[in-house]
């Protein structure tokens, strides 16, 4: 542990407030008088009963304390402020003109820490009171410490716990009081885990999300990060919480939103699309060719609001990793022929011809076909809208180094290079001078190289002004029965880091839930090793135990990972944030494909 | 369904008043097909027996019967035998497309369509009974 510095001591050996409890008034006096010339403060009592209600109203530091008093001596108050003052450590030092130990030895026994022979030597005073006055600063230290501790705890905004080998809360901070009560009312100190939370018993070592049942009985979703320790042969596990339950009722209220913004917005625009379109068919008689040419410019930008309400829709899904695909082998040949012709009235309308170069029967990649096409539609209408009219798109199919290439080329003024780095970013347009200003939404591409990502592959353009443009995308061919690895990340940088990594060593298939692997499995069989990212998978200890009855091999890797859950789980785990976390995956994935062989 | 008998009378159940106004021109005014206009699923289940449908063109999101809820009750009708329903929807999701299917339809037209080429397009719905995609 580290802890904080604390103030350094005001003086190495601290004043001190010093009760001094005599019935002889000249010695009583000469001793107040040492202690104060020593630069101590000093009270006195003159009796027993006095100096015990001095010692708990006045809170002296230390108590030199004569043993020989009438009533309540020596040995009494000793015995007494042992008993009562129990906030405290308070020192008591017996003093005696007695001869022989025996009287001391009697005094220490009944609690006593010291004794002074009378009269008392001012070098041995000065010594003993330093000695304590040393005691004592340590000790204001320490509890100044263990204060700041506990402030720390009680402002940690999340609610922690730690609870005993039985399953009992030891230790709760404020927030972890304000959410939880023990059942009946009963402290939390000392209260059963398992009863105050509805947490299971024994929890060890976890990381994921839990139900934790509130002090109002309702129960809330929560990550749960716990790690299990151990002071001297007592072992302890300390939980931190998460509520959850404000980021998954925002994640509701999101997708709400986005089923009513798709309704509300393509409701209208239905009907404007539709007038629109009726008018310029004539549905309401012929119109002048002026109406018909402001009817063109109606009819483009509200078919163009419909296409930037549909990309949205689709990124924000892609974003938030909601977009289900559904993979499969297919043969590519015969997708880009069926992109050819769903586009082909597009093509003509702008007086532009697209042309399918004769393709590769045997070019087979796993797509989700739905997701492919609207790749190619993306592609081709870019390709369209840029080419000049009377101009040629072409589409090809070719086997490269890492699998199938298709590429789109156009005839237009290409993409200046200036704007090339940016193109696939997201409302990514050129300026309106440059000509590539075509009544996009500017999310086109975008989406469109998050969907190839998703489906394993890459994309770029080659361009030269004024010669076109050439966009490539690659897809990983399917070969069926090689090995391949499946890669499990909600995330989509996740996903596409992994699949930077791990790319050049083994084909891989990425999902983005445990649903998604299961019917990828069923169609591929099983892959030869997973990796998987736990982030937004709920349990992570039930994402194990899923990925284990699927896949032989499985590594954990994640930016968050907490090693003894990993470790407890028997799992391989890889924290990525941490520098030649690369490597070690690599060496683990060949490390598995070996053993699959 | 012969392909001998002719598609005429179309009836469609859309709560928006816009966009049945759109239907009408598309599919009366430039398909020159008979249209029965429902505002609601109720008003579709109290017309149905009269008007003796072909094909039915339903909205899915609407207010009292949903779209789901009329197919439901329709399809309880002697008249509705054989007839073909097509949901029309602004759901574009695959997944909200396939659940869809479920429930019986021919087949979905989403929106927005085209109503210049919609009375095509909905007499391959009714000449297969089932969408021309699916």
């Amino acid at each position: 542990m580290v802890a904080l510095p604390l103030p350094p001591a005001a003086r190495s050996t601290p004043y001190l407030r010093v009760l001094v409890a005599d019935d002889i008034t000249e010695s009583r006096d000469a001793l107040a008088g040492l202690v104060r010339e020593l630069g101590h403060t000093c009270i006195t009592a003159s009796n027993g009963a006095e100096a015990l209600s001095l010692a708990l109203s006045e809170h002296p530091d230390l108590v030199l304390l004569d043993l020989l008093m009438p009533d309540l001596d020596g040995f009494e108050v000793t015995r007494r402020l042992a008993r009562q003052v129990t906030d405290r450590w308070l020192p008591i030092l017996v003093t005696s003109g007695l001869q022989g130990d025996a009287h001391f030895i009697e005094a220490l026994t009944q609690g006593a820490d010291d004794c002074l022979v009378r009269p008392v030597d001012r070098f041995l005073l000065e010594a003993k009171l330093r000695h304590y006055g040393r005691v004592l600063g340590l000790q204001a230290r320490l509890a100044m410490l263990a204060e700041r501790q506990q402030a720390i705890h009680d402002h940690i905004a999340d609610p922690v716990l730690t609870v005993d080998a039985a399953g009992r809360i030891c230790e709760f901070n404020l927030a972890a009081a304000a959410l939880l009560a023990a059942p009946d009312g009963a402290s939390l100190a000392g209260g059963d885990l398992q009863a105050c939370t509805g947490l299971p018993w024994p929890v060890g070592p976890f990381q994921g999300e839990v139900a934790v049942r509130d002090r109002h009985g309702r129960t809330r979703p929560m990550a749960l990060a716990s790690r299990s320790w151990a002071q001297g042969a007592q072992s302890f596990t300390t939980l931190a919480l998460h509520d959850l339950s404000q980021q998954q009722e925002v994640g509701r209220m999101k997708d709400e939103f986005l089923a009513s913004v798709s309704h509300e917005l393509r409701t209208p625009l239905t009907s404007i699309i539709g007038a629109l379109g009726l008018l310029g068919a004539g549905a309401a008689g012929a119109l002048p060719a002026p109406a018909l040419q402001l009817l063109d410019v109606a009819r483009r930008n509200s078919e163009r609001l419909s296409r930037l309400i549909d990309d949205v829709l689709d990124l924000t899904k892609l974003e938030a990793g909601s977009l289900r695909f559904a993979m499969q082998p297919r043969p590519l040949a015969a997708l880009l022929a069926e992109a050819v012709e769903a586009n082909a009235s597009y093509a003509e309308r702008h007086g532009v011809s697209l042309h399918l170069q004769e393709a590769l029967p045997q070019a087979c990649a796993l797509v989700d076909p739905d997701r492919f096409l609207q790749v190619m539609a993306n592609l081709l209408s870019n390709a369209i809208k840029f080419s000049p009219a009377g101009g040629r798109v072409e589409v090809t199919l070719q086997g490269v180094r890492d699998g199938w290439q298709v590429t789109v080329r156009d005839h237009g003024p290409g993409v200046p290079e200036a704007f090339r780095a940016r193109l696939f970013d997201k409302f990514a347009q050129a300026d309106s001078s440059d000509g590539r200003r075509q009544g996009g939404t500017g999310l086109g591409l975008h989406i469109t190289r998050m969907l190839v990502q998703r489906m394993a592959g890459t994309i770029d353009v080659v361009s030269a002004p004024g010669q076109g443009a050439s966009f490539r995308f690659t897809l990983p061919a399917h070969a069926g029965g090689k090995p391949w690895v499946l890669v499990l990340a909600r995330d989509h940088q996740q996903q596409v880091r992994l699949q930077q990594w791990l790319q050049s060593l083994v084909r891989l298939e990425t999902v983005i839930d445990l649903d998604e692997a299961r019917s990828l499995v069923e169609r591929l069989g099983p892959p030869a090793a997973a990796v998987a990212d736990p982030r937004g998978q709920g349990r992570a200890d039930a994402l194990a135990a899923t990925l284990r009855a699927l896949v032989p091999r499985v590594v954990l890797a994640g930016d968050s990972l907490d090693p003894g859950f990993a470790q407890q789980l028997g799992l391989a785990w890889i924290a990525l944030a941490e520098e030649g976390s690369r490597e070690r995956l690599l060496d683990w994935l060949r490390g598995a494909l070996a053993a699959s062989q | 369904m012969t392909s001998m008998q002719e598609l005429r009378r179309v009836m469609c159940v859309e709560d928006d008043p816009d966009i049945r106004t759109v239907l009408e021109f598309s599919l009366g005014g430039l398909g020159g097909y008979e249209v029965c206009l429902c505002a609601d699923g109720q008003e579709a289940l109290d017309r149905v027996a009269a008007f003796r449908p072909q094909l039915v063109l339903l909205d899915v999101m609407m207010p009292g019967l949903s779209g789901p809820q009329t197919l439901e009750h329709l399809r309880t009708r002697p008249v509705m035998q054989g007839v073909p329903v097509v949901f029309l929807t602004a759901k574009a999701m695959r997944d909200e497309l396939e659940e869809l299917l479920q429930y019986g339809a021919a087949g979905i037209i989403v929106k927005a369509f085209d109503p210049v080429s919609l009375p095509k397009d909905i007499r391959i719905y009714w000449e297969h009974g089932r969408g021309p995609a699916a």
